[in-house]
């Protein structure tokens, strides 16, 4: 790797390569991945008050005045416009066309002339190489012919060909930079300036000085730079490109925000949380460099092709010219090769895959997805099986108050009683009780003298009885009986791989809770949505089978295999490696960062963990699950468009070449149908920002009314269900007190 | 040759409508402070530039054309020829047609074309190169008037259709030739002429210079139409050769 790997074009956001064409402008310096690129940036940002910048365009212009000039004059000799003129007026026309295309020529062809020497004193041979030979040999051939007086010249061509590639290439840039569009907020965190008030003054400087403390004010319509509190002003901020929603978001006084985020509709003074570079935003913004900077496997495919067949090509040139001026005079056999040359060139091949990656990785940006390594969409457009891991992944990953089951106890008793313990306590099943309790407005008795048991449960004193809560073998302690219908309920809720919380005052138990860490509600959509894209689903999970199976059943996953160790679930992948080509793991990036490693895609959903040790290739926004399906179009529609591209582009080019070699294409077609090439690659690929937007099926803001399951009314037993439904029925049910 | 003081009218009153976005362009070009000649060389390179692109836009249009119509014998402009086979008939069809509807926007109809043609991509084209009339180079106001003749401009197409509807790249040349030639006198003097003329000279000018085209539109869709015999009129317009 070289570093010059990671710097990305500044014009079209595509990795520079080996050779970037370097510049000052407006004082920054920048880098080209292409002489294109370095004219369209000009011509779209270049201040002109810069020498170098207007120079560029006064060299253009100038060189397309010379070449329409020679350009015209040789339609009208072609046109036979001087038949009737004196015949020895011709050698004074060819005359004037050198005149012209001399500095025609050195002026357009430069750009090209320095990329071959550059590249050649490294020991390769480019396209550029192809042009200036062609063109060389056209322009070289036709001085001559001028000075010994002859009757044809081809000046005309070496300018014709020069110029179509430049405009060729400009037009390509445009294109690709537009192909770049989705990916500039992303991209900006680096280069992103911050208002930084400092008493008084208002100093106006790169993001990266920001430290943590600091105030920094952010107008409407500007990009907040920095992560932290608003301490004056309100505003709606669109957070979409950090944590994918959509949604406009309402800040005032106190709130947190997001850099990245924009500010949508009033000023605001945020006080920085953290340094400049350290927020989420810049980390995406490596994270996103990182990976245009990588190359897919198709894409160093088709670089080494292109490596290989531009020598092939000027031997191939040099053939056609020596076949042909056996039959044909030299000048015309001369032609017939620069055409091969001209057509042959493979610019198209190298652009079919970073554009149609980059144009998906951007597109997955804007949604909140970070794609880390560009071969992660075309490997996940083949994969046929999806592993998923299960807790926080298939479900909320906390555990939540599924049902109430009591012995002649009304709904809101047993739940006031275990919420005026359990909110003393940090158990994670206390606090889902807890939070039961407040969603339904009970309010949690007065409880005293309250002790945690570890590892049994919590017990105290209210209305001056003992109550406590807690597993059976603290109702065994305290020698409180269970009644059998409870006892029978408690063991069929393990068995299906609920937690169990007993309930008891007054020397006896009362009731049972089950808790459970129910399905994301957009999980069964999402997989029966895989499903109908012919992925298969399976689940691996650390859990126990009841509760795995569960789950399974209940998003639609038929394949289960619970109970495995990290490492099993490594071997498990490796399993199911064999019947399916690749897999990918969908986890949440926690606890499975090994597995996600270990597939062939590892993908995190809602990962809280810091992306520089994240694991996987392809990380989804906090509740962004259900744009799974969305994710795997765009990649399928990546690959298909790269295949394209490729197929496209050989073709296109066998096809022409092919014409070439046969002497069926004149050189300034040959070069028109090679810059047409590149910019059908273009077109093709910037079809992929037609692309539909995801479409959620179920919103993650409806889960909280979707999510309880509905429970069962045994032998007498009150139930509850969501939080409206279940106390309608506590409070109408049969045992209500 | 009244076939081509025709265009050169038409261009001359077309030049009102220029005044809007290309003489913008000249008025920034501005004074050199090296003095009034300068000046004159700087405006003059300026439009030597777009001069070159339109004859060069018009001598393509006019071998497109002439690609189109390979019959034998084009080597002179087949307005006079008196045969015109059918490829020839549809091509001055389709040119004829084409001046129509861009003369029609001239009258404020058709504005939809009009956002076509403009709307590509012309208008940050024309932003950015805004920057090289401010460059100190000398060549600058070459360059910058050859970019200017590719500016998307109906009045450049429509004569652009007309140069292809010659069929020969000598009479597409001077199509242009004259038609760029029109516009000089009003783009050279610039400021002065469109301060005298006020909002509505102008109005009036871009409605004089519709008629022009309008009419050459339909001299050409009638050459297209017509039989052969009927060409009235076309003797005084197409001489160009007489």
């Amino acid at each position: 790797m070289t570093a010059h790997d990671h710097i990305l074009c500044s014009h079209c956001s595509l990795p520079v390569g080996v050779r970037p064409m370097e510049r000052r402008l407006d004082g920054e310096a920048c880098a080209f991945c292409c002489y294109g690129c370095c004219i369209a940036f000009q011509v779209k940002s270049g201040r002109h008050e810069e020498w170098e910048a207007a120079w560029l365009l006064i060299q253009l212009g100038v060189g397309g005045f010379l070449s329409m000039n020679i350009m015209m004059f040789s339609l009208l000799l072609y046109s036979d416009a001087f038949t009737g003129v004196d015949a020895g007026v011709l050698p004074w026309v060819h005359f004037l066309l050198w005149i012209f295309a001399t500095p025609a020529v050195v002026i357009l062809g430069g750009p090209y002339l320095r990329e071959m020497w550059l590249n050649g004193i490294q020991g390769r041979v480019t396209s550029s190489a192809l042009i200036v030979l062609g063109v060389a040999a056209a322009y070289l051939y036709s001085a001559f012919a001028v000075f010994e007086g002859s009757t044809h010249v081809y000046f005309d061509t070496a300018v014709m060909v020069l110029m179509l590639f430049t405009v060729g290439r400009y037009l390509e840039a445009v294109g690709r930079a537009r192909a770049a569009r989705d990916l500039e907020p992303l991209l900006a965190a680096e280069s992103e300036s911050a208002t930084v008030v400092d008493g008084a003054a208002e100093i106006r400087g790169p993001v990266r000085e920001v430290s943590a403390g600091m105030l920094v004010r952010v107008r409407p319509g500007e990009r907040i730079p920095v992560d932290g509190v608003v301490v004056e002003g309100e505003s709606n901020t669109d957070e979409a490109v950090i944590t994918g929603e959509s949604r406009q978001v309402t800040k005032g006084a106190g709130s947190k925000v997001i850099a990245g985020s924009i500010n949508i509709d009033g000023p605001l003074l945020i006080q920085s949380s953290a340094d400049g570079t350290a927020t989420r935003w810049a980390r995406i913004c490596r994270s996103v460099r990182e990976a245009l900077g990588r190359r897919s496997p198709t894409q160093r495919l088709a670089d080494r092709v292109v490596g290989v067949s531009v020598p092939l090509v000027l031997a191939l040139g040099g053939l056609t010219i020596v076949y042909w001026a056996q039959s044909l005079p030299f000048d015309r056999a001369l032609l017939i090769g620069l055409s091969v040359l001209v057509v042959a060139c493979p610019c198209a091949v190298g652009l079919a895959a970073p554009m149609a990656t980059s144009l998906g990785i951007g597109r997955l940006a804007r949604h909140g997805c970070l794609v880390r390594d560009p071969g992660v969409l075309e490997t996940l457009a083949r994969v046929r099986l999806l592993a998923f891991d299960k807790t926080g992944t298939l479900t909320a990953g906390k555990a939540r108050l599924v049902g109430v089951y009591g012995e002649e106890v009304g709904f809101d008793q047993v739940l006031a009683r275990a919420a005026g313990l359990e909110r003393l306590s940090e158990h994670g099943l206390a606090q889902a009780i807890t939070a039961a309790a407040a969603q339904r407005d009970i309010t949690p008795l007065v409880t005293s003298d309250v002790r945690t048991v570890p590892g049994r449960g919590i017990r105290g004193s209210a209305e001056g009885r003992p109550v406590a809560a807690g597993n059976g073998r603290l109702m065994n302690d305290l020698g409180w009986p269970l009644p059998p219908s409870l006892a029978e309920r408690a063991r069929s809720l393990e068995a299906s791989g609920h937690s169990v919380v007993y309930v008891g005052w007054g020397e006896r138990v009362h009731a049972v809770l089950s808790l459970d860490d129910s399905p994301l509600p957009e999980a069964q959509a999402a997989i029966a949505a895989l499903r109908k894209r012919g992925l298969d689903a399976t689940l691996l999970t650390g859990d126990l089978g009841q509760a795995a199976e569960r789950i399974a059943a209940l998003v639609g996953i038929k394949d289960v295999q619970a109970g495995l160790s990290p490492e099993a679930k490594r071997l498990a992948l490796d399993r199911l490696r064999h019947g399916h080509v690749s897999v990918a793991m969908v986890g949440d990036g926690l606890n499975d960062g090994p597995v996600l490693a270990a597939a062939d895609i590892g993908i995190a959903v809602g990962s809280a963990t810091d992306l520089a040790r994240e694991t996987a290739g392809l990380v989804l926004p906090a509740d962004g699950f259900w744009m799974l399906p969305w994710i795997v179009d765009v990649a399928r529609a990546v690959r298909r468009t790269i295949l394209a591209n490729l197929m496209w582009a050989f073709g296109y080019n066998l096809v022409a070449l092919t014409f070439a070699a046969f002497g069926l294409l004149q050189p300034i077609l040959a070069a028109a149908v090679m810059a047409g090439s590149s910019i059908l690659v273009v077109v093709n690929s910037l079809r992929l920002e037609r692309l539909p937007d995801p479409v959620p099926a179920l919103m993650p803001a409806q889960r909280s009314d979707i999510n309880v399951e509905r429970t069962h009314n045994v032998s007498g037993i009150s139930a509850m269900a969501g939080p409206a439904v279940g106390h309608d029925l506590a409070t109408r049910g049969p045992l209500d007190p | 040759m009244i076939y081509y003081l025709v265009i050169f009218a038409a261009g001359f009153a077309g030049s009102f409508h220029c005044i809007g976005m290309c003489g913008g362009f000249a008025c920034a070009l501005g004074r050199d402070q090296r003095g009034a000649s300068a000046t004159l060389v700087r405006h003059l390179l300026y439009n030597t530039g777009r001069l070159t692109t339109y004859c060069f836009l018009g001598g393509l249009a006019g071998a497109v054309g002439q690609v189109i119509c390979t019959t034998q014998g084009l080597t002179a402009a087949p307005l006079l020829n008196g045969s015109l086979d059918i490829a020839q008939r549809i091509l001055a069809i389709v040119a004829g047609l084409l001046m129509i509807a861009m003369a029609l926007q001239f009258f404020g109809l058709l504005q939809v074309f009009h956002r076509l043609a403009i709307g590509f991509g012309g208008s940050t084209f024309a932003l950015s190169l805004r920057g090289l009339l401010t460059a100190r180079s000398s060549a600058a106001p070459l360059a910058f008037g050859v970019f200017n003749g590719f500016l998307p401009c109906p009045l450049v197409y429509a004569f652009a259709a007309q140069a292809a509807s010659t069929a020969g790249a000598l009479p597409g040349f001077l199509v242009m030739a004259w038609f760029g030639l029109g516009t000089f006198p009003a783009m050279l003097m610039m400021g002065g002429l469109g301060r005298i003329l006020g909002p509505a000279g102008r109005r009036r000018g871009v409605r004089l210079a519709g008629g022009f085209i309008l009419l050459l539109g339909l001299i050409t869709l009638g050459r297209g139409l017509l039989p052969s015999h009927a060409h009235i009129g076309l003797a005084w317009l197409g001489g160009h050769s007489t």
